[in-house]
């Protein structure tokens, strides 16, 4: 009973963001110049061929009715047909949600690996008295100021000319190739694990620093406690707490927002079909795949409330 | 890998001993890195050179041509053109689509009235001229009948856009030309997922006795040009092409990997906006400075490293002489601008402010932009360079007419007569938005639809190369090349020294793994 009180609001207020994306993302689109009968027909477009086009995609109808039956639709389970391929939607981003859900999961995993030892390294280091040259932040600052795109086509560039055993493209599935699609996925789930490293560290290191002042730390230091007792004990746990918010607000992200990485690698995920939809002005794609990565966004975010409350019983629930 | 896959003995022996049936044969099989994925399936309707490759591959087309251009069987074993307005086709004994029916006579005029259906939106419809009649003499024989001599008429049946499609099939509901394939061409379509690769078979059916020779043809999307070169550089797929000539030179060095380049009739281009009053490029003497300004042979050198070659309305790839004693072509660059200059100032338009727009998806375009801003400047234009994406770029160009001018590329087509019409608005529609008509050329225009190759069209070319650098109002820079790139170690590939109809891979049914 107090988890549904805890929750029923977080459920409305998604809803509400869910209703707000939808406007959003369908009338962006059709003020974005250009559309699928330009991409189809190249220079040729003619008004009548336009209008056709229209009337086969139902553009010609109002926005409010359109916007109205892709909603009903969408309720009914029916996200609509790209016009490229005339195929349902859904089943196009099915196909690719785990070629995404792989990348965000190695992504995830070199940024935790990577950003969350330093994270807690960093801030022990820094909350000593011995202060020496704090890394975490260099670290932090550099991974945070480097634009995936950047990061992106250097490791491009490089790999395109020296192969060391990655490959640039041609995505293998991994069910057919594991070694092969490692060898694929491994440069963009680096080139994407950098900003979640950052961003993990940082996080961990100030978590750290303040666990490290509370009362509870000086008194284990003055029971005689060891360093590694003190850090496994006490601040690693209290410290995760703001961390998973973090992980999961990237993760979510992660899920959502790899577009650009999938395009400069050819990565065949819900991002770069979203992104060719976007150029293509196949607005089923568009519409489906913002909507979807949303409702994953602020899944894994509701998710992420409960666990937190979870971690720490003085909040959420038991509040 | 496209090598002919020889398992050992010992496998064999234990596939026998599990009692697993073998393959008759081993599969050749090739992979085409492919630039981009295609914008749509229907082949009457299309509009982009991406869709056209793909569509080449599945479908035929009545008639086609070969490295000169010259006009060669297809579908149509043999023509007859019994008048200027009546031609006869013979269908090619045993034609017949990849699920193994003939092609027949109804199938022709099927594709042909599915064309000129204005619910079809297909563009062909003008390049094919007004149709009076089309009659099915026999199973394999068609005659149409045009309502006017069009001498453009046969080479627009050589192009893809007038794919002959199953229309017993289509007509039954039992194939849909808008989300799937069914031709009568060298492959056929296996699996396709979109924006990354497509699985190509072998059409048993196809006309050519022992070809393709590739059972199967692997297509991955690739469209980073970096992920292209590293690709071909690892041998993960066997040819590409690139626009940017950079690309095959950064991979002369790799073992192996060897590059044609074709030579097209297609060429660069600019489209200036002669009919917005908010452009400079209103007043004709604007345009004509302009057209003056430009350093073509710069484009060719600091864009294509001397690869292209200035270009004309006539293409060059066609070999006529039409448009080069032009001033635009023919004066020094000093007296060009000096001759700019002066048209500026008698329009009062001594530093013209103009935005010249390009598609952000090709950076050839871009890079061409950049050179005409800076050959432009010496006039006195100060050009700011827009590049925007392509659904953008269209809008803007080709309905709204809201832009000064913009670089793209033209279809040169297999005949000077088909491109050359693009300078009448009314005929070719697409350019309604920006390209100011001009009667006296319109009608020059319509006059050479109907005259057959000849000294008389050939000096007729001549004229209205005339009227059109007059207008500057649709500029051809340099000629587009086409460069191929292949793994001689992995591919036996043939490859024409010219094109028309942007048919790159006209031979694919020859390219085979090699052994």
């Amino acid at each position: 009973m107090r988890l549904a009180t805890y929750l029923l609001p977080r459920v409305l207020a998604a809803l509400v963001t869910l209703l707000g994306v939808s406007v959003l993302v369908f009338l962006s689109l059709r003020l974005l110049p250009g559309g699928y009968a330009d991409i189809l027909l190249g220079p040729f477009v003619t008004p009548e061929a336009r209008a056709v086009i229209a009337q086969r995609y139902g553009l010609d109808q109002p926005l409010v009715v359109q916007y109205l039956r892709w909603v009903w639709a969408m309720l009914g389970g029916d996200f609509g047909v790209s016009m490229v391929t005339q195929r349902p939607v859904i089943d196009e981003l099915l196909r690719r949600a785990p070629v995404t859900l792989q990348l965000a999961l190695i992504a995830l995993v070199l940024a935790l690996a990577v950003g969350y030892p330093l994270g807690v390294l960093s801030g022990v280091r820094a909350a000593s008295r011995r202060k020496r040259r704090d890394f975490g932040r260099v670290i932090g600052a550099m991974g945070a100021s480097v634009p995936d795109f950047v990061l992106g086509s250097v490791l491009i560039f490089v790999f395109s000319v020296w192969s060391l055993w990655f490959r640039v493209g041609g995505y293998v599935p991994l069910g057919v190739d594991p070694v092969g699609n490692l060898r694929t996925m491994l440069l963009p789930g680096l080139t994407l694990s950098v900003f979640g490293v950052a961003l993990i560290l940082r996080t961990t290191r100030d978590a750290v620093l303040r666990v490290m002042t509370e009362p509870h730390i000086t008194a284990a230091v003055a029971r005689g406690a060891s360093p590694g007792a003190i850090i496994r004990r006490h601040i690693l746990r209290n410290a995760a707490i703001p961390v998973v918010t973090v992980v999961a607000t990237y993760f979510g992200f992660l899920l959502g927002g790899a577009v650009i990485v999938e395009v400069l690698f050819s990565v065949p995920g819900v991002g770069l079909y979203i992104f060719n939809g976007l150029l293509n002005r196949d607005y089923a794609i568009v519409q489906a795949g913002v909507l979807l990565a949303a409702m994953v966004f602020i899944t894994i975010n509701m998710l992420a409330d409960v666990l937190y409350a979870l971690i720490d019983p003085r909040v959420g629930v038991s509040r | 890998m496209p090598a002919v896959n020889s398992p050992s003995l010992s496998v064999l022996a234990l596939l026998a001993g599990l009692g697993l049936a073998l393959p008759a044969q081993a599969e050749n099989v090739i992979t085409w890195g492919k630039p981009a994925e295609i914008t749509g399936f229907d082949v009457h309707v299309a509009g982009t050179v991406a869709s056209w490759e793909m569509y080449q591959m599945v479908y035929e087309t009545l008639l086609t041509n070969d490295d000169d251009l010259s006009l060669q069987p297809g579908l149509a074993e043999s023509w007859e053109e019994e008048s200027p307005t009546r031609f006869v086709f013979t269908l090619r004994e045993g034609a017949a689509f990849s699920n193994g029916r003939a092609v027949d006579a109804q199938d022709v005029i099927g594709s042909i009235e599915r064309i000129r259906n204005p619910e079809v939106a297909s563009y062909w419809a003008h390049q094919l001229g007004e149709i009076e009649s089309m009659e099915a003499l026999d199973d394999r024989r068609v005659a149409i009948e045009l309502a006017q001599p069009h001498a453009t008429f046969l080479p627009a049946l050589a192009h893809i856009t007038a794919a002959i499609i199953p229309v017993q099939e289509y007509q039954a509901g039992e194939f849909d030309p808008t989300s799937e394939m069914l031709g009568s061409g060298p492959f056929m379509v296996e699996a396709h997922d979109q924006d990354e690769r497509w699985t190509l078979v072998r059409n048993p059916h196809y006309g050519r006795a022992g070809y393709p020779r590739a059972d199967r043809m692997n297509v991955a999307i690739i469209p980073d040009e970096s992920a292209r070169m590293a690709a071909l550089r690892d041998g993960r797929i066997d040819f590409t092409t690139f626009e940017n000539p950079d690309a095959p030179q950064m991979l002369g060095a790799t073992a192996n990997v060897e590059h044609h380049p074709i030579q097209t009739t297609n060429y660069y281009r600019l489209d200036v906006n002669a009919l917005s009053e908010d452009s400079p490029f209103h007043d004709r003497r604007v345009r004509q400075a302009m057209n003056l300004a430009l350093d073509r042979e710069a484009i060719n050198m600091l864009v294509f490293n001397g690869t292209s070659a200035v270009d004309y309305p006539v293409p060059a790839a066609f070999g006529k002489d039409a448009c080069r004693d032009l001033d635009t072509y023919a004066l020094s660059r000093e007296e060009r601008l000096e001759r700019a200059r002066a048209l500026l100032e008698e329009a009062e338009q001594p530093a013209p402010q103009v935005e010249l727009m390009a598609s952000s998806a090709n950076q050839v375009l871009v890079r061409i932009a950049e050179v005409a801003q800076q050959s432009l400047a010496e006039a006195g234009f100060d050009v700011q360079i827009a590049a925007v994406p392509t659904a953008e770029y269209l809008q803007r160009v080709f309905t709204d007419g809201d832009f000064d001018f913009s670089a793209s590329w033209l279809a040169g087509y297999t005949d000077p007569s088909m491109v050359i019409q693009w300078w009448n608005p009314k005929f070719a529609v697409w350019n309604l938005a920006f390209q100011e008509e001009v009667p006296e050329l319109s009608d020059a225009l319509a006059a050479i639809r109907a005259t057959p190759d000849s000294p008389e069209r050939d000096e007729a070319l001549s004229e209205i190369c005339a009227m059109i650098d007059q207008g500057a109002n649709l500029l051809a820079l340099v000629s587009k090349i086409d460069y191929v790139v292949y793994r001689s170690d992995q591919v036996e590939v043939t490859l024409a020294d010219r094109t028309g109809s942007a048919n790159t891979w006209q031979y694919i049914a020859e390219f085979a793994p090699v052994e």
